[in-house]
């Protein structure tokens, strides 16, 4: 679990740099570009191979639509890292229509290689691990844990 | 129906000879207590290392997914994928004291699909020796066969090719594994997709396994398990009382333990797990068992993550595979599996798997007696803990123990080494 933080703690350290030096913090400041960075990233490590992440795709896809409005973006991970081309190539075979980060995004997320496939991870704005789902998931599934870590409101108001 | 088959038959633990031998029979409880004694022991104390040998190797440039495999006279043989512009061909070498023979071409296609866990394996026996790959089958990516190849000694000539399943269903095929059996003939098991394509969603898939002659003609076949993990390596050896095959099962709920079946007495065993780890994941590990066999011997390591704490473990058995000890932890919490397990000509027991250290892995083995003590353990190379860099296989000749990965640092490249064990 300390290798998952690692990434997570280089980020924060170098926020309190930028504190320290420069007196103040950007609360929107973030050297990564890739695609999600800076809002709650639901972030889904795929392969081609894996029977239930292929199954789960379609219910992404719409969860990623449907809540980019209330700053959530669903991301993809290519859990064999292959070259970006094929990456793509892979990723438009299985109709995924959500970003698929490069791996050197991948690798400045800091999170471990999951055990499982599929796993999903939460991450909040500043980039913390608030979440690691294992296997295949539901929608209502993700929308819960959103809902508890307080990335989206409970609809219901329960 | 399945579940009824396997009814969770578990096998009893064994208590391990070294400690009956000192202890005599034990209250449970005291026993839990010196278990878990001994266990902080095992992975507190600090081992001897021992040396390693990084060997030349005969695959060019671009290659990866070796493997090493030795015959009963003591040859050892490495088998690699290079990979060009639009093509992969499956090689092999023989080293002679220490330098390779010019590698020999097996096959070579433009249609394979390659994988970083599901690869090529070669066979090897003194007479004969038969190697597969995988062949994209359809227009989806993921649907692919398996080929394979016989070698015949007699007449010195490679088979056609053939697909040992004859499903003819555009699916997944794959995760293969082969033991010579004897008069010239091979062991395949494999998993088989050929439920999975039905109007209802994804079915189930399967295990099968076959034996096939020097000519690649199927002498039999079986389906050994209707449900089981979808991606994880399967593995077969040989014991003193018949074949033995181990597996990541599948339950209905969900369970996804190692599972083991015997050839015996004409016909392979239901299926029983080797321990009752109670992993229950909606997804693939793609970290399949493996096992070695000598004799009556057999052993088998494992992965597992039951409530996301990942972990090697390791069981013996003394009879064949019908009785398995309790789990032995091999390592743990920082190691991603990918493991291999070998026996030593004088009954000890290897079992390699990546530990993950910051962003980079380290290549591990450990060594234990055959009642399953810890003896040492050795970091083999550290390496990348990227899917590139494949599943480290490990061989032993007498008590020689063979290493062979994946290199990442600039390019895929395979790496031999040989761990000496003997130096003090």
């Amino acid at each position: 679990m300390n290798a998952l933080k690692t990434g997570v703690n280089r980020q924060t350290a170098l926020q309190f740099l930028l504190v320290a030096v420069v007196g103040f913090s950007l609360p929107a400041f973030s050297s990564d570009k890739a695609p999600g960075a800076g809002k709650w990233r639901v972030v889904n490590y795929w392969s081609e191979w894996c029977a239930p992440c292929r199954i789960e795709i379609p219910m992404l896809n719409a969860l990623g639509q449907e809540l980019s409005a209330q700053g959530v973006a669903v991301v993809g991970v290519n859990f064999d890292e292959d070259p970006r081309a094929l990456t793509l190539e892979i990723a438009e075979e299985l109709e995924i229509e959500f970003p698929v980060l490069t791996n050197e995004e991948v690798a400045r997320l800091g999170l471990r290689p999951p055990d499982v496939l599929p796993t999903t991870y939460l991450l909040s704005p500043d980039g913390e691990v608030v979440a690691k789902l294992i296997g295949m998931q539901t929608d209502a599934e993700i929308r819960e844990q959103l809902v508890m870590k307080g990335a989206l409101f409970d609809e219901d108001g329960d | 129906m399945k579940d009824a088959v396997k009814e969770r038959a578990i096998l009893r633990p064994l208590i391990s000879e070294a400690s009956t031998a000192k202890y005599g029979a034990i209250p449970g409880a005291c026993r839990r207590l010196l278990a878990g004694v001994v266990s902080a022991w095992v992975l507190l104390t600090p081992a001897h290392a021992a040396d390693v040998e990084l060997l030349p190797s005969p695959a060019a440039k671009n290659s990866s997914l070796s493997r090493v495999v030795s015959d009963k006279s003591g040859n050892l043989y490495l088998s690699w994928v290079t990979q060009t512009e639009g093509s992969a061909s499956l090689y092999y070498s023989t080293l002679n004291e220490t330098r390779w023979s010019e590698p020999q071409l097996v096959s070579q296609g433009e249609d394979w699909f390659i994988n970083w866990a599901d690869f090529p394996v070669l066979s090897v026996s003194a007479e004969n020796k038969a190697a597969h790959w995988l062949r994209m089958s359809a227009e989806g990516s993921y649907d692919y066969d398996i080929d394979a190849r016989f070698y015949d000694a007699q007449t010195d000539s490679w088979s056609d090719t053939i697909t040992p399943h004859k499903d003819g269903v555009s699916a997944e095929h794959g995760f293969v594994s082969m033991l010579p059996v004897g008069n010239g003939n091979t062991l395949m098991s494999w998993l088989d997709g050929r439920n999975t394509k039905t109007e209802a969603g994804y079915g189930e898939m399967t295990l099968r396994a076959g034996i096939f002659s020097a000519r690649g003609e199927t002498l039999s076949e079986w389906e050994l398990d209707a449900r089981v993990c979808d991606c994880c390596q399967t593995g077969a050896a040989m014991s003193a009382a018949g074949p033995v095959i181990v597996y990541r099962d599948r339950s209905g709920g969900e369970i996804r333990d190692i599972y083991i079946t015997r050839y015996a007495n004409g016909d392979w065993t239901p299926p029983v797990a080797i321990h009752d780890d109670q992993w229950e994941i909606a997804g693939c590990p793609v970290n399949g068992p493996s096992v070695a066999a000598q004799g009556d011997f057999v052993a088998v390591g494992w992965f597992t993550a039951k409530d996301d704490s990942p972990k090697v473990q390791l069981a013996v058995s003394t009879d064949s595979g019908e009785h398995f000890s309790a789990p032995i932890r091999v390592s743990g919490p920082d190691t991603i599996g990918r493991i291999d397990t070998a026996i030593l000509a004088n009954g000890q027991v290897a079992v390699s798997w990546l530990d993950t250290s910051d962003e980079a892995a380290q290549l591990t083995v450990s060594r234990f007696s055959a009642g399953g003590s810890l003896i040492d353990t050795t970091v083999v190379a550290r390496t990348s803990a990227s899917r590139r860099s494949g599943f480290p296989i490990m061989e032993t000749i007498g008590d020689d123990l063979f290493v062979t990965w994946t290199d990442i640092s600039e390019g895929p490249e395979v790496r031999v080494a040989r761990v000496d064990f003997a130096s003090p």
